[in-house]
């Protein structure tokens, strides 16, 4: 681990920021302070998996990675290389304005190499299907905090299915208190209590598809 | 399956007798005694608009209508105490309050009451608000908060205009178009709230005289200092930056909340006769800060609040809303027989060996249950949490949620039948 990735992964902020300045100005390459950027992420990722880090972890390792894109982004000759794992389709259903599980289930996604489209909150059937149409992921992750969020995972559901998309998705609900009884009710595919439990499903559902995926582009 | 042969001891008692006996129910376990029967709440929420037809606006917005429902779920379901909706819109809409979302106002008019969270204090205001938060708050963070209010940013300092002859030299300049539509503004918003509180009390009064208990949520509402400033100051990202960045502002911040908070509460117990704070807790669960930060930042804070109220003789009664299993331990050491803790989805059971002979303990049937289960499954679980979290007293039957929108009555029924059977103490 070089001192880029230690200080990121330790959170500090100042150190980790001045070290990225240090490594462009004495020309290092800018892709090489990306790709130290995403090792550092995966381990703040490993670690909140562990529960050694928590919510104001990831919050500051997120604000870390912009200060110092910011400061790789003029210095970009070329874009960064895009990534190439399986897309996820992600936001919070109708109705419901949460976004705090979501943004986790999004991060720890994305150290984790998926291709994430996070569609925000209060997100209507209709946009979950346009999307589905458009993108052609392979995991719909439904998050929800309210109550009424039961129903408005249904109604996607339906509306997925209605649109002749279903078997091409494999559906996840989390957040709040989402359990069996609400997933079998939802019809979705499968819930999960937590970021990691989504990451392990969506690798799970993913695994040897990533191929076929990219073939088809 | 419901058993057919049940018959409901409380049909045919009249309303005093009901009502006498369901007031002890309560004060027995709060203080952590064995009733003759576990007491159930039935917290509806959403689901009175469900069950009568009406629009989720209408239930917050009509107060007769909504007394009106209460009253009819009371007769066909008899629980112990009921709950309708907490919070009218009145005030909120009077005053532009960009912190909540109402149905029918910005929702659809059967969508859910929800905060909108944001920075609405931004880290460099730490140091006005640590210096004088009322100043800070009336003249910075309402015309923030509330859009009719925007006239308040233009009052003087409040230390000028309050302190002598002098300070009453200032008040011409209260007659700045902006600042006297903003007086104007509130002179309504405070008819709104107290017609709003007015009808509240008209409602728990006319449920006692059906012979119903007290609403457990009925208390002075206030926040764990962290929470506060989560909640209605730096938003969640910002509290969750500050940990890091400005450990001691925030520190320091919320000991000035800690403060005005227990004043405010032992204010209102005192002139409501009701001693009761009411404490929704949201940061503090499993997951969103680490045991670390928890005892610095959460924790002391809140004991530190609870312990003073049950000091000034009011019963805290907090609702751990999440999940608190990591950090159950900590609860056991508030005094012993003097909070009451709604546990949303903590296991309850948990729950029970912990702080069972500190506390007592509310919630336990999961919302999802009561929506998508059977009436077997609900008898089955009611009867575990009777043997099991009831044991010895101190446990009110509940959802973890003060919210019951989807639930089914067919197993509403069953669950409330269940707890009158398997609750009874012998």
């Amino acid at each position: 681990m070089n001192s880029l990735v230690q200080a990121i992964t330790d959170m500090r902020e100042e150190e980790a920021v001045r070290t990225a300045k240090e490594m462009l100005d004495t020309g290092v390459s800018p892709l090489q302070v990306l790709a130290d950027c995403r090792e550092a992420m995966s381990a703040v990722g490993r670690k909140f998996e562990k529960g050694e880090y928590f919510v104001s972890e990831l919050i500051l390792a997120g604000e870390i990675l912009k200060a110092i894109s910011a400061e790789v982004r003029p210095r970009l000759q070329q874009t960064a290389q895009t990534k190439q794992g399986p897309k996820v389709l992600l936001g919070t259903v109708k109705g419901d304005i949460h976004d705090i599980g979501k943004d986790i289930v999004n991060f720890m996604l994305d150290v984790n190499s998926f291709q994430v489209t996070d569609l925000g909150v209060d997100v209507a059937p209709s946009v979950f299907v346009e999307q589905i149409k458009q993108r052609e992921p392979l995991v719909v992750a439904l998050s929800g905090f309210l109550t009424l969020s039961y129903t408005s995972m249904k109604e996607t559901v339906e509306a997925i299915a209605a649109a002749g998309l279903r078997d091409k998705v494999k559906i996840m609900i989390g957040g709040g208190t989402v359990d069996q009884q609400v997933c079998s009710y939802a019809g979705a595919d499968a819930f999960g209590k937590d970021a990691m439990a989504a990451v392990a499903l969506a690798k799970q559902w993913t695994e040897g598809k990533i191929h076929a995926q990219q073939n088809v582009r | 399956m419901p058993s057919k042969t049940f018959v409901d001891p409380d049909v045919g008692k009249a309303p005093a007798q009901l009502y006498a006996e369901r007031m002890k129910r309560f004060v027995d376990v709060y203080q952590l005694k064995q009733p003759d029967r576990i007491p159930i709440q039935l917290g509806f929420g959403y689901m009175l608009a469900e069950m009568y037809g009406v629009t989720r606006q209408e239930q917050h917005e009509n107060g007769a209508k909504e007394l009106e429902m209460m009253e009819k779920a009371g007769a066909c379901f008899q629980p112990d105490s009921i709950m309708g909706l907490f919070n009218n819109p009145a005030v909120s809409l009077a005053v532009g309050d960009l912190m909540t979302k109402f149905p029918g106002h910005g929702l659809d008019p059967n969508g859910s009451f929800q905060f909108v969270e944001g920075e609405y204090m931004k880290a460099e205001d730490y140091d006005a608000f640590i210096d004088d938060p009322a100043d800070w708050g009336i003249r910075k963070y309402w015309p923030r908060v509330f859009s009719e209010l925007g006239g308040m940013g233009l009052l003087p300092p409040l230390g000028m205009a309050t302190f002598g002859v002098y300070g009453l030299y200032t008040l011409g300049s209260l007659a700045a178009p902006p600042l006297a539509k903003a007086l104007r503004v509130m002179a309504h918003a405070v008819e709104a709230q107290a017609a709003a509180d007015q009808r509240a009390v008209q409602t728990v009064q006319r449920m006692a005289e059906l012979g119903f208990g007290p609403p457990t949520f009925m208390g002075a509402l206030i926040e764990a200092p962290f929470d506060l400033m989560s909640d209605t100051l730096r938003g969640m990202r910002g509290i969750m930056l500050d940990m890091h960045r400005h450990p001691d502002k925030l520190l320091a911040a919320q000991e000035k909340v800690l403060r005005f908070q227990i004043e405010y509460a032992v204010a209102w117990c005192n002139a409501t006769g009701i001693k009761v704070a009411f404490i929704p807790l949201h940061r503090g669960s499993d997951g969103f800060m680490s045991l670390a930060q928890f005892e610095k930042f959460y924790w002391p804070q809140l004991k530190a609040m609870q312990v003073g109220l049950v000091e000034a003789g009011i019963m805290p009664f907090v609702f751990y809303e999440g999940v608190w299993d990591q950090r159950l331990r900590y609860l056991a050491d508030l005094p012993k027989g003097k909070t009451t803790g709604l546990f949303q989805s903590s296991d309850i059971f948990k729950v029970k060996r912990a702080v069972g002979d500190t506390m007592c303990i509310m919630g336990g049937m999961p919302n999802s249950l009561l929506q998508a289960g059977t009436a077997e499954q609900v008898r089955d679980l009611t009867k575990r949490l009777c043997a099991e979290v009831g044991k010895g007293g101190g446990y009110i039957m509940s959802v973890g949620v003060g919210e019951m929108e989807g639930c089914r009555p067919e197993l509403v029924k069953a669950w409330v039948e269940a707890t009158k059977e398997y609750g009874v103490y012998h």
